[in-house]
């Protein structure tokens, strides 16, 4: 009976990796909540692409930039040091106010005030840059990736409105996984 | 009165030493020497996918406990994971791991619980919330706490508030205020199941149901069993005091926008309560509760909220007998009481410019309670129904960036005394974004209760000479507070934290007894009149220590001076003995540690100092008592979870608390219990 021995076989095997991916999961306990929403964020750089033309040459570093108080500590460094995005080098910038935001291809704002978060996306109209932040608001306000938990996960909600005018390409993937804004809906 | 209660143990008291050392010696023996193994390395993280990364949980360094940092209160804040971990078994026990809270077991099923003092056996000064519901009984002016119960694990934390909150709360939030708040039934989907049983815990189980209706509606539904084991009279014998109980409840939320949130929950319990002095109580009640929440921009939300709660008791009353115990005053007998509250609470809160922060509020409650005496306890009028009205504002103004001042007042109108008014003033002082000063004055009232205007304790033997030993005061009048307070909260470096909250607290028209002048007999009936004043002062200190990632001390320190005395010209049969049962010195020391191969070890130790209580207007000592408690725990995979847990490992058997007589003392023992967790 090979036919019963394969189905047994391969019931073994899935079992085996579930057990395996559980064992996995269950020692993750406990990561810190910016720990994780660091490697999100360099994750983003697997699922978006940008313009060629938002680098200056095929060497220019990609730019994660920090808007605002950063919530992260070192872990946005360590996560990006040493990594390469398609050739380019990735770097982590920390900038105060908009003002000081110059070249930036993925933006966190961790930003209190709303109408500084909406001066923000009123100055980055146009720029080819992946605006995210944890704000509720975030995405009615022109943003495109928003983290939120639920059930102590982090989750994410994304407004494709807002990415596509920015000239950004997406990928299917990240919008299959994420809970998508309509502007429509929400207001 | 017993020897047992007057300090002559039975055993030997553990020196502190001792237990330190024992402490210590568990904590160097499972000492992992390998800390990162508990953190997923950003090497293994990154090679997750997005599903895997979304899949994980995170440790919620939340928002909620930066703003911790930053209040401007004696807040301390019990989380679902502090209270799963410490293997606390009732909301009581959970109460434990607050530092500003002050908790007696009485016996199997009851606890004195309040802040700041006045422990007696109704202790009436604190009020208890459970999701914006008041248990916060006004026929005996106290909480009922064998009757707040909730699947332990869809607790969402505690907040435990010391000090008056009179103008948010209401009156009765005299010395502190105790919030407990369930999770959203989005954080409880799936099914959750726990069972288990030990020497006292006889058996327990648990079941939880959580699922969607839509993409938007959520709901749970949950139910729990148990049955507790006696505890003991100091002789050693079992007090007959076993407490059976079942509950059920559900909750449904609708965010039907990001605009527009509604709760609908409720619950049934039903319950039978052993008593020491024989017999058995029943208990039944239920509530029923929702609320609407409107956002209209990030700075102004509202929130309308009605709740209907019934709570019913039969319980029965001994004979009450003279006090050399010759004669019978009168026969046993059952007291029923059947209390239904409605409620209705609006609030609203809104940024004006940009340095108003202003929440007001309207609310009404309905209490109707219907008692059913018997000969030696007794209500009169039997049926009584209560109206209250409230509204209050209050404002907070940043001068400053770095300093605020807070500003508001409740007023209140009750069917006793008319207006009540319960002001505060804070400031808080941002010294930074890790460090706050704050300040306040506050005044707070605790209205009458049925117990201080209607109760009787009647004497049919004795009748008409004597009619009642005791009866409610005609005339009796809220007791108030001012109360002045400092605090201080810092985040020192990234592993130490601490507040401390010192407060001086001024009462006065308390509860005390008075004689009946002549031409009553020999002064009785006794009633009830407000002839007490006096004060209180002390500090709360709580400091926390996070060592490494996977190992937390928690440390707190409590000292409470009071000078409660009757009033110049004025007359107490308690001798001002009647109104406090509270040790000037606490101490508590928790230790948290999550072990590699996902194994959990707490231990918690607390030390309580010898306190005074009212024995018939004679002063009466508890001894002073050292408590430890055990839980070990594995995780074999994320969906189960093994528990071992002990409680009161240190002595056979202790008293923490004495109610007064009739009712004999009794002890709590030494305890052992297993659980198993299941989650899918």
């Amino acid at each position: 009976m090979p036919a019963l021995r394969i189905v047994l076989h391969k019931t073994l095997n899935t079992l085996l990796f579930t057990l395996v991916t559980a064992l996995l999961l269950a020692q993750a306990l406990p990561v810190r909540e910016y720990q994780l929403k660091a490697v999100f964020l360099f994750n983003f750089t697997q699922f978006v692409d940008w313009p060629a033309s938002s680098f200056a040459t095929e060497q220019s570093p990609l730019v994660i930039g920090i808007l605002g108080e950063n919530p992260f500590g070192s872990y946005l460094e360590e996560t990006v040091s040493d990594e390469k995005v398609k050739g380019h080098s990735v770097v982590v910038h920390y900038f105060k106010n908009t003002e000081e935001i110059k070249i930036c291809h993925i933006l966190f704002i961790n930003l209190a005030e709303t109408k500084k978060r909406e001066q923000a996306a009123e100055t980055l109209k146009g720029r080819n840059v992946l605006t995210v932040s944890d704000a509720i608001d975030f995405l009615k306000q022109g943003g495109m990736i928003r983290f939120f938990t639920r059930d102590n996960k982090i989750k994410l909600q994304i407004n494709p409105e807002a990415s596509k005018a920015a000239n950004l390409v997406l990928s299917s993937k990240l919008l299959r996984l994420a809970d998508i804004f309509d502007p429509s809906k929400n207001n | 009165m017993n020897n047992s209660v007057t300090g002559k143990r039975v055993h030997n008291p553990v020196p502190a030493s001792a237990i330190f050392f024992f402490l210590f010696s568990l904590l160097l023996i499972t000492y992992p020497g390998q800390a990162q193994d508990t953190l997923l390395s950003f090497r293994t993280l990154k090679k997750l996918s997005l599903e895997e990364l979304m899949s994980i949980e995170v440790i919620s360094v939340s928002k909620r406990m930066e703003k911790l940092i930053t209040a401007p209160s004696a807040i301390q804040v019990i989380t679902g994971e502090d209270i799963r971990r410490s293997g606390a078994t009732s909301i009581a026990e959970a109460l434990r791991l607050a530092d500003n809270i002050q908790i007696g077991q009485k016996n199997a099923h009851d606890w004195a619980i309040t802040a700041r003092g006045f422990n007696t056996d109704l202790a009436n000064k604190l009020l208890v919330l459970i999701d914006g519901r008041t248990v916060y009984i006004p026929l005996f002016s106290g909480v009922f706490w064998d009757r707040q119960d909730y699947l332990l694990e869809d607790i969402d934390r505690i907040e435990v508030i010391s000090g008056p909150g009179g103008t948010l709360w209401g009156s009765n939030a005299v010395n502190g205020v105790i919030n407990i708040i369930t999770k959203s039934s989005k954080d409880t989907q799936g099914l959750y199941l726990e069972t288990g049983g030990g020497t006292e815990l006889r058996h327990f189980t648990g079941l939880r149901y959580g699922g969607m209706l839509s993409s938007k509606i959520s709901y749970r539904v949950y139910g729990k069993y148990f049955d507790r084991d006696n505890s003991v009279f100091p002789d050693g014998n079992d007090a007959p005091d076993s407490w059976q109980m079942g509950q059920t409840g559900f909750r449904m939320e609708a965010n039907l926008s990001s605009k527009n949130a509604f709760t609908f929950q409720g619950d049934y319990y039903n319950g039978e309560l052993g008593l020491s002095t024989g017999g058995k109580t029943k208990v039944t009640g239920g509530n029923i509760l929702c609320r609407w929440t409107h956002t209209f921009s990030d700075n102004s939300y509202t929130s309308l909220q009605m709740y209907y709660d019934r709570t019913y008791l039969a319980q029965p009353v001994p004979e009450s007998r003279s006090g050399d115990n010759t004669f019978v005053l009168a026969p046993a007998g059952m007291l029923k009481d059947g209390l239904n509250t409605y409620d209705f609470d609006f609030q609203h809160h809104f940024r004006l410019g940009k340095l108003h922060r202003i929440v007001w509020g309207l609310g009404y409650r309905n209490t109707h309670d219907k008692v059913q005496s018997a000969p030696a306890l007794a209500f009169s009028p039997s049926v009584l129904s209560r109206n209250l009205f409230s509204g209050f504002v209050q404002d907070e103004i940043m001068l400053m960036k770095n300093f605020s001042f807070i500003l508001g007042s409740k007023v209140e109108h009750n069917d006793y005394t008319g207006f009540e008014f319960e002001p505060n003033a804070r400031i808080q002082v941002n010294i930074s974004n890790k460090q706050t000063l704050w300040g306040a004055v506050s005044r707070a009232v605790r209205i009458p209760s049925r117990v201080d205007r209607d109760i009787r304790l009647p004497t049919p033997a004795f009748s008409p000479i004597i009619d009642n030993i005791l009866i409610g005061g005609a005339n009796f009048k809220s007791e108030t507070l001012i109360a002045y307070e400092l605090g201080y909260r810092a985040q020192l470096g990234s592993k130490v934290s601490g507040s401390i909250a010192a407060f001086y607290n001024h009462y006065n028209h308390v509860r005390s007894t008075s004689l009946s002048p002549p031409p009553a007999t020999l002064g009785f009936p006794l009633f009830y009149e407000n002839n007490l004043k006096g004060e209180t002062y002390g500090f709360e200190l709580s400091i926390t220590c996070q060592v490494v990632d996977w190992w937390r001390l928690r440390s707190g320190y409590n000292l409470l001076r009071e000078d409660i005395r009757v009033k110049t010209g004025k007359t107490d049969f308690n001798n001002a003995l009647n109104e406090t049962a509270d040790p000037p010195h606490r101490f508590s020391l928790r230790s948290s540690m999550g072990l590699p191969q996902n194994i959990e070890l707490e231990v918690g130790l607390r030390w309580v100092d010898v306190f005074h209580y009212n024995n018939s207007g004679v002063q009466a000592t508890v001894s002073n008592y050292v408590e430890a408690g055990i839980r070990l725990a594995w995780q074999p995979t994320k969906r189960v979870e093994i528990s071992v847990v002990g409680q009161n490992l240190l002595n056979n058997r202790h008293t923490e608390y004495v109610i007064s007589k009739p009712n004999p003392p009794t002890e709590i023992e030494r305890s052992i219990y297993g659980k198993i967790i299941c989650r899918l």
